[in-house]
């Protein structure tokens, strides 16, 4: 007489990790130094956009005119591609 | 009068062949004038990592001034980077989590540094809603080049 063979069909896998994947979209990143960086221009730049992100004060803008006026003629004209020099504070 | 003639011929055949003898010296060698020196390059390879250090706070001259492996979740976490060397190279850090065997990039900054001789750089990074416990890593690449590595923790 043959045994009737166990049925497994609706066995459910439940397994799961409890270890979330770490979430780093919200750090916040920066860096400086004491040496002349080189940065380049991008489109929608400005002296003061730069000089508040590099220095955290756009008011520094005339900082890094001063430090390139053999390329920027005229602070309110700067052009993606330009590179300018950033001295440090 | 004949006598006079040879004498004179004799004389002047003297100075002919002191004139030609001085025409076969050898050129003055002139000396040799320094060639201008090349205008040097913009180079990545005069630039190295002398030290990386992490610590929980920096001073003006971007020094870590409190140096620990240990951090608190939230803590901004800095690496000071002193390099020697003069050049334009991008000097770049890569913030990694290195916990229950996978890695995960935190964040990644880059700066092109100019120096002139030994200068001192930093990165850093935060996280406004903290830390997630366990280990990391930052390494630091100058011209795409790993320059070193620093491990930490979160406690």
């Amino acid at each position: 007489m043959a045994q009737d063979m166990p049925d497994f069909s609706n066995v459910q896998d439940d397994s799961s990790s409890t270890a979330a994947k770490p979430d780093f979209s919200n750090v916040q990143g920066g860096s400086s130094s004491t040496a002349t960086k080189i940065y380049e221009v991008v489109s929608g730049d400005s002296l003061s956009k730069i000089a508040r992100r590099e220095y955290g004060n756009a008011n520094e803008w005339r900082r890094i005119y001063e430090a390139n006026q053999d390329i920027v003629k005229d602070p309110d004209k700067i052009y993606p591609g330009q590179k300018l020099n950033i001295p440090p504070l | 009068m004949h006598k006079i003639y040879v004498v004179a011929l004799l004389a002047a055949l003297t100075l002919a062949l002191n004139a030609c003898g001085k025409k076969e010296e050898a050129p003055q060698v002139q000396a040799p004038t320094a060639a201008p020196a090349p205008v040097p390059a913009p180079s990545t390879a005069g630039v190295t990592v002398l030290s990386i250090t992490l610590g929980n706070a920096i001073g003006a001259d971007k020094q870590v001034t409190q140096v620990t492996d240990s951090f608190g979740k939230k803590d901004t976490i800095y690496a000071s980077v002193n390099t020697t060397g003069a050049g334009t190279t991008p000097l770049k850090a890569k913030w990694t989590y290195r916990t229950n065997g996978q890695e995960t990039l935190v964040n990644e900054a880059s700066q092109t540094i100019a120096p002139t001789g030994a200068a001192s750089n930093e990165f850093h990074i935060s996280k406004p809603d903290g830390w997630p416990s366990g280990n990391y890593q930052v390494e630091i690449f100058v011209a795409d080049k790993s320059a070193g590595t620093k491990t930490f923790t979160v406690m």
